[in-house]
């Protein structure tokens, strides 16, 4: 979904910096905040960067000026909150964007509305309404997964319709949901069942730092925390 | 790989040595040059010189410039074809005859617009990206005063993407010799775990990374050997060059702000 440097007209670039920026704010408070408490958790958040990055990097050309690919965003999101994925959303696009030619410098505002926004904001939102529900965590995690990458998606299209309302808005955010939805269905749902074995994962290796996080419940039966495995 | 391709240019190129602030400075003016042009001529023209500073003054390989142009050009065309085939409403200028598909005048224009302003953009980009190395790009942030926790998680996670990628290929290989990926199914099912593991692998090393920088007394802030230099370390005459270059170019956008192809 990252949208092509020059793609989008001055401003609307400029609208899309101006909404962002708010939720990086709140972001870099919030991080400061986790890293001042738990200093341990950097690396985490910094791999689950990383994963957003590696994952956003296998795309396939979609609609015009824009891609498919998975996000990964919504792990990330789930751990630490929407608005911290909003922030560290701005180096990943950065560094794509510099590294790949994937995105760019004057459409970050767009993409970290789409990517660092509106898909954690949903995914968080799912989550929650899922565990409140009574779904396990790892079904809560699927759907905050699938949404998280969808819902990004559904920005992506709308930000495109509205620079080019060719003929009017609706018909070409019509037309673009239909060619992404081709795409990205199987690849959010590939994305969901990667992220629960990524989770189930972590929940086994370090259930103290996903605890800390308020992630898994506090009142949960201590399980041994199993060693590291040695890495080399 | 790829990006390590990239990451080792932008430490040996021929500018390397070059006053960060000032192929910053060049690099995001001239983006915006071309980004709030209204006609196709001065984005072009912004392609054309930057990627001649590319291969000339910063030597990158002709060959390695082409093949990392592909990616985006890839996208522009595409874009091109469709918004000249889609988003037109005015008189039709070729019919194609299939599907009852023709190109129309404002179709066309508003499409090669939007195709040489991703390959002007583009240029500057890659200008960045080809001739500053990332650990200086986000030193000249720190100076500009970015949120110090954001600068730090970004250098971790820069680091910890070629650690993945590291661990991605090896994985990868022996997970192939045990014909991991003999058969779709398997291949499926090999990528689940080798996704799965580079986050966890990645996390190891990274935490263990982290304390050996800790225990020498990491505070959180990178530094670097090299002097950056200042913003008045450019020199009065390099700034007006700069300066001068940006007026041609925006006295140029005024000039062709009407101009369409048909």
């Amino acid at each position: 979904m990252h949208i092509m440097e020059g793609f989008l007209p001055w401003y609307w670039c400029v609208f899309w910096y101006a909404l962002a920026i708010p939720f990086i704010a709140h972001g870099v408070v919030r991080m400061k905040k986790i890293t001042a408490e738990n200093p341990e958790m950097k690396p985490l958040l910094a791999v689950c960067g990383a994963f957003i990055f590696i994952m956003s990097s296998l795309h396939v050309p979609s609609v015009t000026g824009s891609s498919s690919h998975p996000t990964g965003n919504g792990l990330g999101a789930v751990f630490f909150g929407a608005t911290v994925i909003s922030a560290i959303c701005v180096p990943i696009l950065i560094f794509q964007a510099l590294l790949m030619a994937h995105g760019g410098i004057t459409t970050l505002g767009a993409n970290v509305f789409s990517m660092g926004v509106v898909g954690p904001f949903c995914a968080v939102f799912v989550w929650k309404f899922g565990r409140k529900m009574g779904l396990g965590y790892s079904a809560a995690i699927f759907l905050a997964a699938f949404v998280g990458d969808w819902m990004t998606y559904v920005a992506a299209a709308t930000e495109l319709g509205l620079a080019f309302p060719i003929p009017t808005f609706e018909s070409a955010w019509i037309k673009m949901m239909l060619i992404y939805s081709y795409t990205q269905i199987p690849i959010s749902i590939a994305e969901s069942f990667l992220t629960v074995i990524i989770f189930e994962y972590i929940q086994k290796l370090r259930p103290d730092l996903l605890r800390r996080l308020n992630v898994l419940k506090t009142e949960e039966p201590k399980k041994p925390s199993i060693k590291m495995p040695e890495a080399n | 790989m790829f990006e390590n391709f990239l990451d080792s240019y932008a430490h040996s190129n021929a500018i390397r040595n070059v006053n960060t602030y000032f192929k910053v400075l060049f690099g995001i003016i001239t983006l915006i040059v071309s980004l709030v042009s209204t006609s196709p001529v001065i984005p072009l023209i912004i392609f054309m010189s930057v990627s001649l500073i590319i291969v000339f003054k910063a030597e990158i390989p002709v060959k390695f410039y082409l093949k990392f142009l592909t990616v985006p050009l890839t996208f522009a065309l595409i874009t091109f074809i469709f918004m000249a085939l889609f988003f037109g409403m005015g008189q039709n200028i070729f019919n194609l005859g299939l599907f009852n598909l023709s190109i129309s005048a404002d179709g066309f224009n508003l499409g090669f617009l939007v195709f040489s302003r991703i390959m002007g953009g583009f240029a500057c980009m890659a200008f960045l990206g080809l001739t500053t190395p990332m650990t200086e790009l986000f030193k000249v942030m720190e100076n500009l005063k970015f949120p110090k926790i954001l600068l730090e998680i970004s250098m971790l996670m820069y680091r910890y993407i070629f650690v993945s990628m590291d661990e991605a290929v090896t994985m990868y290989h022996s997970q192939e010799t045990r014909l991991g990926y003999s058969s779709i199914k398997k291949s499926y099912k090999s990528m689940g775990i080798l996704i799965a593991n580079i986050f966890i692998k990645t996390w190891i090393t990274g935490e263990k990374s982290y304390v050996a920088m800790e225990s020498r007394g990491y505070d959180g802030s990178f530094r670097t050997m090299n002097d950056l230099g200042n913003i008045r370390s450019v020199g009065s005459k390099n700034l007006s060059y700069l300066l001068l270059f940006e007026v041609i170019l925006t006295y140029g956008v005024y000039l062709t702000s009407t101009y369409k192809i048909f």
